[in-house]
């Protein structure tokens, strides 16, 4: 105990060195804190997981996949044809339909993508939405419901509300920029919960696929263009693995998708596709830039400890006369510098995790479709632990100084 | 720092006023510094070298700092190189009405003859409108060899062209030595009755799918480096050979495979063109037809782009990595601020009776003020121009990105070069003298708050 209070009083000892260690540390703890989020999410999404997955079927080849709607029926049996064939546990399909809210003035903001799906699909399919808290959920379910009795209902996040400026029950019409000649009204029936999906757009299938249906009546017999091409993915609910394994055998292999072929991928492996583009980036952000962050770090505390070392070798030579062994100085200099380090690299941890997640709402990051990352929970020990390790590897050759003090040399010079 | 200052030439030596002019402050300040503060600048240097654990280490972190900031920097600015290098000035992209990608668009066939032979469009010497016709499109393409963490497959671009010769003109686009354009008939015989679609490959992707080589075939191959003439690669379930390879452009390009479009558009179910590109004679006469084609072109509902603007606007995430290498970059530089601070606080306060002499010998509170501030300001210099010339070892790396406007199905996966400019070093060196300003500015005024005979006693 009175070598904690030893070593408190030495940190409190020049307040100005150890504030401008403690601000130093915090900075690049930060910068730590947010690139370890980033990495941390995307290792999360594309490591394989075991049980209750989510298998994404698409076109073999090409990419953005259109298939036949037709597809979408047997799909969402995966493709079982035999009694002992493996049935997913639950499926949704994607469409996407994209349109311009002004025809004369067409850009960033009055270009939407909607993605077209069973309503119900929403709560029991989408990532983060299948496992909201109880009032968010209610409400979801809410919004779900007034989208199933009305085709024209479309569900959107914040950033889009903002950007129209637009309210709940206001009415908006998007003219058909892949479905050309499509121009479908819609009536905004609620907002995402905050997240992920702030800049989505949902909309019921069955009213896109009620234009397109209807418009070989209204144009001599003629099938639109995308009749045959307006079913983007199936996602698929299999329970593991194995159950995963055989959907996908049964759905490669069936002579139903001949063309286009189809193929089916865990959602994880379907994603680090997406990411390989990224792939040197992310090797720069966890091997360049968290490193040199790392290795900054270390420098600031051990300049800072071997400057506070330097200082007080007299006193440090004083407290070998009384006694004290060199293993209690090596000690007493790691404990401040770690003291330094975990406090600074908590506190920066904790207002980094409380003002992306509570106050900025997520931190923007251009790295495929995501379009905010929040910082994890796991931040809350790794910046103490971050802190803690750059003091300890920063502060060994002063601490190492320290308890190596000769006290014949210090006593021995004329003041 | 805005896109404007990433300068498009990749050599060192070429700075714009503007990245220059933070810069010449400060050496301006250091030379002032220097000659106008009559402490001797003996005096810092020996005591940079008697403290000399202190000074790497201040100095090390701003080269680490300085030096990361020029590697993200180089990055950068080969994203927008690349985006700038692949449009021409001259052309003119035309897709379908309202496609805001290559990938979206359809346009009819009778269409074309209409756009292809409009004023403005430049024609070669058999007067024939030099026009590229083309199909795009994104293919899945498993990776034969699964290195552990890498994913089974990738996304290939492929370019589907009627005249190869004609699209490589439009582009201004060459092929490396000992290669070819693209026959009639697209195809060729590979042996055993087996046909192989031609294909003249990027030299980015070329690289990229080098790399899916089994070692068996690396070992005979002509260029370990990358995939060259006369080797093949699966795609789209079919084998392709190399008839040619593009010569590096530093455009989008480098990233694509081409072929005959007729093959492409069966194979993948694009039997339509997506776009042409057609060639004027400049930039004010493609201006020109870009208007025409958006206002006043009746015949078909199509949708005109200079070719240069439709790239630009691919600079979306350009300019999102931009703003998060800044705001990086700045919070390490408010850490570095308060390590120099830390270490010229430690200074001043160990040469207390330093200064309280210098004092009495006559020289004022400015010149004691001054003599600190140029050695922050050296402990800056030394360490960002170290850190300037580590992240020079960059330029010309390789890397894997995507280029993308932040809409669905507009992204283009490319392989750019690191460049490292004139503009970026000069701005990691101002960089790190305005950390060494800041950080030197309130220990130099601590020090001539210092009392010289409190100081001796």
């Amino acid at each position: 105990m009175k070598f904690l209070l030893l070593i408190l009083k030495n940190v409190r000892r020049n307040l100005l060195r150890s504030s401008l260690t403690a601000l130093g540390t915090m900075a690049l703890v930060l910068v730590v804190t947010l690139v370890w989020s980033l990495l941390a999410f995307l290792d999360q999404i594309t490591s394989e997981k075991k049980q209750n997955l989510k298998a994404i079927v698409s076109e073999r080849w090409q990419f953005p996949s259109q298939m036949p709607f037709s597809y979408a029926e047997t799909l969402a049996d995966g493709a079982a044809r035999e009694p002992t064939d493996v049935k997913p546990l639950d499926s949704m399909t994607w469409q996407f339909f994209g349109g311009v809210l002004d025809k004369e003035n067409v850009t960033r903001d009055t270009r939407m993508f909607a993605f077209a799906m069973e309503p119900r699909k929403l709560v029991t399919m989408m990532d983060e939405l299948d496992s909201l808290p109880v009032d968010q959920k209610r409400d979801l379910e809410a919004i779900v419901e007034k989208m199933e009795i009305n085709r024209q209902a479309i569900a959107m996040g914040k950033d889009w509300l903002r950007i129209l400026g637009k309210r709940i029950g206001d009415r908006i019409t998007l003219y058909g920029l892949n479905y050309r000649g499509i121009d479908l009204e819609f009536e905004i029936v609620g907002v995402f919960p905050p997240g992920r999906y702030d800049k989505s757009v949902v909309m019921n299938r069955d009213y896109l696929n009620g234009e397109v249906d209807k418009w070989p009546r209204e144009h001599n017999g003629q099938q639109h263009p995308m009749a045959d091409r307006r079913l983007g993915l199936v996602w698929l609910r299999v329970p593991d693995m194995n159950a995963y394994s055989q959907v996908a055998d049964q759905i490669e292999n069936s002579p139903l998708y001949s063309s286009p072929t189809l193929k089916c991928e865990t959602a994880s492996s379907g994603i680090a596709s997406f990411l390989d583009a990224y792939r040197d980036l992310i090797w720069g952000m966890r091997w360049l830039l968290t490193p040199a962050c790392l290795v900054s770090l270390s420098l600031v505390i051990a300049n800072a400890i071997s400057i506070s070392v330097r200082e007080r070798r007299k006193e440090l030579a004083v407290m070998k006369v009384l006694g004290f062994r060199p293993l209690q100085i090596l000690v007493l200099v790691l404990g401040e510098s770690l003291l330094l380090g975990v406090t600074a690299g908590f506190v920066a941890a904790g207002l980094t995790w409380y003002g992306v997640n509570y106050i900025v709402g997520g931190m923007p990051f251009p790295i495929a479709f995501f379009p905010r990352f929040y910082i994890n929970d796991g931040a809350l020990w790794w910046g103490p632990a971050i802190g803690g390790l750059a003091a300890l590897l920063g502060s060994i050759g002063p601490a190492w100084s320290a308890c190596t003090v000769k006290v014949t040399d210090v006593f021995s010079k004329v003041t | 720092m805005s896109l404007q200052l990433l300068a498009v030439e990749a050599t060192p030596l070429a700075i714009s006023p503007w990245s220059l002019l933070p810069l010449v402050i400060g050496l301006v300040i250091i030379g002032l510094l220097a000659i106008l503060g009559k402490v001797p600048v003996r005096y810092n240097l020996r005591n940079l070298q008697v403290r000399w654990r202190t000074t790497i280490m201040t100095a090390l972190a701003f080269t680490l700092v300085i030096g990361l900031n020029t590697v993200m920097l180089a990055f950068v600015n080969g994203m927008y190189k690349l985006t700038q290098g692949s449009g021409q000035p001259g052309n003119v992209m035309v897709l379908s009405e309202g496609a805001t990608d290559e990938a979206f668009s359809n346009l009819g066939f009778s269409d074309i003859g209409d756009i292809e032979l409009q004023t403005g469009v430049l024609r070669d010497e058999a007067n024939q409108p030099l026009v590229s016709r083309e199909t795009y499109v994104v293919v899945n393409q498993p990776v034969r060899i699964r290195l552990p963490g890498r994913p089974r497959g990738r996304f290939t671009q492929v370019r589907g062209i009627d005249d190869a010769a004609m699209s490589a003109r439009v582009h201004n686009l060459e092929l490396y030595d000992g290669g070819e354009w693209i026959t009639r008939e697209g195809v060729r015989a590979v042996g055993e009755g087996q046909e192989a679609i031609q294909a003249v490959i990027g030299e980015g992707l070329a690289r990229e799918i080098g790399r899916d080589r089994p070692p068996e075939e690396l070992a005979k191959a002509k260029n370990p480096e990358r995939l060259d003439v006369g080797e093949t690669f699966p795609l789209g379930g079919r084998t392709w050979l190399v008839v040619g390879v593009i010569k590096y452009s530093g455009s989008t390009f480098d990233s694509e495979v081409w072929a005959k479009r007729d093959i492409i558009g069966k194979m993948f179910g694009k039997p339509s063109y997506t776009s042409l590109v057609l060639r004027t004679a400049d930039a004010a006469e493609a201006k020109k037809l870009e208007y025409f084609f958006n206002n006043d072109f009746a015949k078909a509902s199509v949708q005109a782009y200079r070719e240069t603007e439709y790239f630009e606007a691919l600079a979306e995430t350009t300019k999102q990595f931009l703003v998060s290498i800044i705001f990086v970059t700045i919070v390490m530089a408010v850490g570095g601020v308060f390590g120099v601070m830390n270490t010229m606080f430690a200074a001043v306060a160990q040469r207390a009776k330093d200064i309280g002499v210098l004092r009495i010998l006559g020289f004022s509170r400015l010149d004691v003020q001054a003599s600190f501030l140029l050695e922050s300001l050296a402990i800056a210099l030394i360490g960002g121009s170290l850190g300037c010339v580590l992240g020079c070892f960059a330029h010309g790396w390789q890397s894997a990105s995507i280029l993308s406007r932040n809409e669905p199905g507009s992204s283009k996966f490319v392989v750019l070069e690191l460049l490292v400019s004139g503009d970026i070093i000069a701005a990691g060196l101002a960089v790190a003298l305005i950390i060494g300003l800041i950080g030197g500015i309130l220990p130099s005024i601590r020090a001539t708050l210092i009392r010289p005979l409190e100081s001796l006693r």
